[in-house]
């Protein structure tokens, strides 16, 4: 039998914002406050009355030329062929090379056991033939997810439908990140951090006007 | 009790504390407590192979999810979305998904415990259930050999077991249940009542809509039904081609996401829905043939009313553009019947909300979108008691009254349904209007939620006269829980028996069952459980009323007419399945012109004036059933004319009584509040977030990691004159209300420091302050305080939490900005006329930066 191909794709106009995936994902995979797998990012743009919201939630882009894999200094995260970068938690030492070298923050050094972890597509869950915890609870079916290999599956259908609208976080990096987005995606990408995971500040609300942060603004408890 | 006597009694985390000795958990003054040794967990995922898999019901909100848990060596690891569920199809919001760390937190109750020291003062000694249950019945006993039995009060919030509550009121002859209803959704509930008569919820039909008016709701963050309607609003924008329009003061995640996004001036909604109904009669967009066959005004006098509110005079109200309104009307009136016009708190929660939304439905008759697909439909989503039948016997509801429980002020807030006027509970009990002799409270959150909370809510919780005797059941040592004399420690939803449910999307009838995944810790209790185990104790006139087991056993009892399929009861397919669904009924669309079916009609007599089938119900008393319309007895609308009610001779009546001057017809009042506000004064609004409810999930660590602080949203029109950036402390000053409510003297009331978010998501006449955060109480991360056990009272068992030790990366002594404010405390108390919803948006401030 040949291996599935594990493909995501975020269709934006549907998202609602609602944190969903990433508390879902936070209470599967016991990831430490402070310490993101996956998040979900806000922005406001224009001008009283005409302002709109926008969201971006985001995962590992289990890139297909990985930074992480190539910075490992132990060999420890691999892609495996059904297209899912994983750790391997028993040679990781933890030095945190991946980290830095992700540009899309998605690794973190868990503080209590010492380990690289990030988003692995709930790889236990794909084993237990359950769909990973954020696509399973989204509310918006903003998340489609499945295996790429089958083109009946609902992300091939997906992709197929809207082939020339999706588009991937900082193509410029030469990463190949292989989670997609249909909509403004990249509007928001300046938010999301290179060379360290999400800033757990990057919730606050100051955080979410796209105007150029005026004195003050951007965060001003969170520096106090 | 002197703090160092107290100290000498001997102390232990609440987990090791031995029955007789005391614990100080007031946060942040708790010393001395031993840490529970923490075994450093090993990294292990869920095993999906061997968990146990339990169904049941979230209540991180009143949506109530059907959720699936599964429990890891008897740890609740992880709630998802019960794919049986018909309103959720196996989605759950943040809020559901963050059950587990309810369950787990490790700053959970866990005893009963008896104050000792002065009430408030946060001293507790550990007692047995034995001796909390002896208390609370020679309690209630007492009040009730004195012969007044209406001094006990059950004083609710979000419980869901208000089946068993309302039992054991009825038994000890009580008919003190009070709730927050007034503090949530009356008037919205009240308009669709007098308008449509069947229901207090609409169910609009989202999925298969064209086009959605939506005046006031935060449906993608905070709406009864939240995640049941957001999807199909998702599905009908995004597959269906809907369109989403959305009135809100401020850039909500619903306003934020509406494919256009309007900023009216608060209180006005009514008057843009009367000129968009001005609009479609004026350009004859209505839907004539409806409006002919079920309104119960004529199309002439329904002209004859709108004829003032004309887009214009909308436009002065709300500061939106005539012509906005007018290109709306079309746009809606053109996908009729495919469309539905729907409110919430930004629309009822006014002085003139009643009106607001009465005005917001009556749009849906305009154009005939009633139970129409796609359109404005209904069904209940109550768990009756005729479908789930109680144990026998049943006993019966008392005379009584007392203007606790029926202020008479507010006629309506009883007519359809007991909604209470909630508000104004702690104001009636200090000016004497009723006396309590036992005040038990549940889920309740105040003084947290409530008007005047932190400061005349206080003030009677502290009162031992007015409240000689409080009982509080909670999961954590929440503010409630501060200030009783008898702490009972809850189980969670997770933890516990109950049948519930909600109006279906899918518009056929549904159940679902909650039952315990895990058992709860320490000795941890459903209320529900303690009822009935206190009216066991109650003496030969209570006692027969609760002859079962536990609350298990009244849930299997009113289970016993669910159909068994492959099961060996009803009970056992609930239990198994955790969602009963009536899927073989037709669905509930334009239920109204349904026609009465012949044994439905013997022995009815018509009322050939009027078209009315009237008919005695099992009591033997007379009672509307449907209505003679195109020569066929048909089911009509449950309102005294059977028709949909423009004009309505309840109201009339209704306002007649206490003074307030009302035809009958929805006209737009004007808010006294607004009316007089001067250019420096501005409007101050609350609002919810989506990862939060009222005052219950801040101890939530992932809920509050997203969300813990509250900064006040103002527009830089507004901050820029007064020198406000971001960041800025600002005080801010409110006033009493003005009108026909509680204390109208339009004095200042009160005062608070808090923070400024300067933004463009907000009318620049409006500031924002959501109301659910500024937690004093509910454990670490509640109150945004690293702390080990040793210098936090560590209430919980088994190993500490590291996230509650050190992770907690928003607390102010780390330079995080902290739990937030509470800006209930000087809000005022302000019931809307007639009705008694909480005008909780009408509030007038002024502001400075300090
Ligand atoms: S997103 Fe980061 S962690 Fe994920 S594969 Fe790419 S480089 Fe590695
Ligand atoms: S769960 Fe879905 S709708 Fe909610 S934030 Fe995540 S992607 Fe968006
Ligand atoms: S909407 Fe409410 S009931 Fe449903 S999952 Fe969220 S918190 Fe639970």
């Amino acid at each position: 039998m040949t291996s599935p191909r594990y493909a995501m794709a975020f269709d934006l106009e549907r998202c609602t914002g609602c944190h969903a995936c990433s508390v879902a994902c936070k209470v599967e995979n016991e990831v430490p406050l402070g310490h993101y797998r996956t998040k979900v990012y806000y922005q406001d743009t224009g001008r009283f009355p005409k302002v709109h919201r926008s969201f971006l939630p985001v995962v590992c882009m289990q890139c297909a030329d990985a930074p992480c894999m190539k910075a490992c200094p132990t060999g420890s995260i691999q892609r495996g062929e059904d297209g899912i970068v994983r750790i391997d938690q028993g040679s990781c030492d933890a030095t945190g090379a991946c980290v830095s070298a992700c540009p899309y923050g998605a690794l973190y050094v868990d503080p209590g056991h010492q380990v690289a972890d990030k988003c692995d597509f709930c790889s236990h869950r794909l084993e237990a033939g359950l769909e990973p915890a954020c696509v399973e609870t989204c509310p918006g079916e903003t998340i489609v997810f499945g295996d790429a290999a089958d083109p009946e599956s609902k992300i091939s259908r997906f992709l197929a439908r809207h082939r020339d609208e999706l588009v991937a976080l900082k193509p410029e990096k030469g990463a190949s990140p292989q989670v997609l987005y249909r909509g403004d995606a990249r509007a928001l990408e300046a938010k999301v951090p290179e060379g360290r995971n999400h800033a757990p500040e990057s919730y606050e609300i100051e955080t979410w006007s796209a105007r150029a942060p005026e004195q003050g603004q951007g965060g001003a408890e969170v520096q106090r | 009790m002197k703090r160092r006597e107290f100290l000498r009694v001997g102390i232990g985390a609440l987990a090791s504390l031995p029955v007789g000795a005391c614990i100080q958990l007031t946060p942040g003054e708790s010393t001395n407590v031993p840490s529970a040794p923490r075994a450093k967990k090993k990294r292990a995922r869920i095993d999906y192979q061997t968990a146990q898999r339990t169904s049941g019901v979230c209540l991180n909100c009143s949506t109530v999810c059907g959720i699936v848990g599964y429990v890891v060596d008897g740890e609740l690891r992880k709630v998802a979305g019960n794919p049986l569920d018909p309103n959720t199809a196996g989605t759950l919001c943040a809020k559901g998904q963050s059950s587990p760390t309810i369950a787990s937190y490790a700053d959970r109750l866990i005893y009963p415990l008896r104050r000792v020291g002065k009430r408030g003062e946060g001293l507790w000694k550990r007692i047995t259930w034995e001796d909390a249950l002896e208390e609370l019945a020679q309690k209630i006993g007492a009040a009730r050999a004195a012969g007044h039995p209406e001094r006990v009060a059950v004083h609710v919030g979000r419980s869901r077991i208000n089946d068993v509550i309302t039992r054991f009121l009825n038994a000890i002859g009580s008919p003190v249940l009070l709730n927050h209803r007034a503090l949530c959704s009356l008037n919205k509930r009240a308009a669709n009542y007098a308008t449509i008569g069947d229901q207090d919820w609409e169910t609009v039909d989202a999925e298969r809509t064209k086009y959605l008016l939506n005046f006031g709701a935060n449906f993608y963050e905070a709406h009864q039904g939240a995640i049941h309607f957001l999807r199909r609003v998702v599905r009908g924008r995004f597959d269906n081609g809907a369109k989403l329009v959305t009135f809100d003061v401020r850039l909500s995640n619903t306003a934020g996401r509406s494919d256009e996004w309007h900023a009216p001036l608060p209180g006005s909604e009514g008057a843009i829905a009367l000129a968009i109904g001005h609009v479609i009669l004026r350009e004859n967009l209505h839907d004539a043939a409806f409006l002919e066959r079920w309104c119960n005004v004529s199309i002439e006098e329904l002209r004859e009313f709108y004829a003032p509110y004309t887009p214009e005079w909308a436009a002065e109200k709300s500061g939106l553009e005539a012509t906005t309104l007018e290109r709306l009307a079309r746009e809606f009136a053109g996908c009729k019947p495919r469309c539905a016009a729907f409110t919430n708190r930004g629309s009822q929660a006014h002085y003139n909300g009643f009106g607001n939304d009465r005005a917001v439905v009556m749009l849906n008759a305009l154009v005939g979108s009633l139970g129409q697909e796609g359109g404005y439909c209904w069904i209940s989503g109550e768990v009756s008691a005729t479908k789930f039948p109680p144990p026998e016997p049943v006993p019966p509801a008392p005379k009584l009254r007392t203007d606790l429980e029926d202020p008479p002020e507010y006629p309506l807030a009883n007519h359809w349904q007991k909604m209470r006027v909630g508000q104004i509970v702690y104001a009636y009990l200090q000016e004497r209007r009723a006396k309590l002799e036992v005040y038990l409270s549940y889920t309740l959150a105040s003084p947290l939620t409530w008007p005047e909370g932190r400061s005349r809510t206080v003030d009677v919780l502290k009162d031992e006269e007015l409240i000689p005797f409080h009982a509080c059941s909670e999961v954590v040592y929440s503010e409630t829980a501060h200030y009783a004399d008898l702490l009972l420690p809850d189980a969670t939803y997770t933890e516990r028996w109950g049948l519930d449910g909600r109006n279906s999307y899918e518009l056929q009838p549904y159940v679902l069952l909650r039952q315990p995944m895990t058992p709860p810790p320490g000795e941890a209790r459903s209320f529900a459980d303690v009822l009935i185990q206190v009216g066991k104790r109650l003496g030969p006139e209570v006692a027969p009323y609760f002859d079962f087991a536990d609350h298990e056993a009244f849930v299997r009892a009113q289970c016993a007419k669910v159909p068994q399929g492959s099961y060996a009861s009803g009970f056992d397919r609930l239990k198994a399945e955790g969602a009963w669904v009536e899927s073989e009924k037709p669905k509930a669309y334009a239920t109204f012109e349904r026609a009465l079916k012949p044994d439905e009609l013997e022995g009815s007599t018509t009322d050939p004036a009027t078209g009315i089938v009237r008919k005695k119900n099992a009591k033997g008393v007379e009672e509307a059933i449907g209505l003679v319309v195109g020569g066929v007895a048909r089911a009509g609308f449950k309102t005294p004319s059977r028709r949909f009610e423009v004009f309505s001779a309840i109201v009339k009546t209704a306002a007649a009584k206490v003074g307030v001057p009302d035809d009958g017809f929805p006209r737009y009042v004007a808010i006294p509040a607004h009316e007089a506000m001067t250019d420096e004064r501005l409007h101050l609004v609350t609002f919810k977030w989506n990862v939060h409810t009222q005052g219950r999930t801040a101890p939530q660590k992932y809920l509050t990691e997203i969300v813990h602080s509250n900064p006040l949203w103002i527009h830089p029109s507004a901050a820029e004159p007064r020198g406000i950036r971001t960041g800025d402390a600002v005080e801010l000053t409110t006033f009493r209300p003005l009108g026909q409510t509680y204390q109208p003297t339009g004095a200042e009331l009160g005062k608070a420091v808090v923070r400024a978010f300067v933004t463009e998501g907000i009318h620049p006449r409006v500031v924002a302050l959501s109301n659910s955060l500024g937690n004093a109480f509910g454990g670490r991360i509640a109150t945004a305080r690293n702390a080990s056990r040793e210098e936090h009272a560590g209430l919980g068992e088994g190993a500490d939490d590291p996230d509650l030790e050190r992770g907690i990366w928003w607390d102010a002594a780390r330079g995080g900005s902290g739990a937030g404010f509470n800006i209930n405390a000087i809000l005022p108390i302000q019931p809307t006329p007639v009705t008694g919803m909480q005008a909780w948006y009408d509030t007038v401030c002024t502001l400075r930066r300090v």
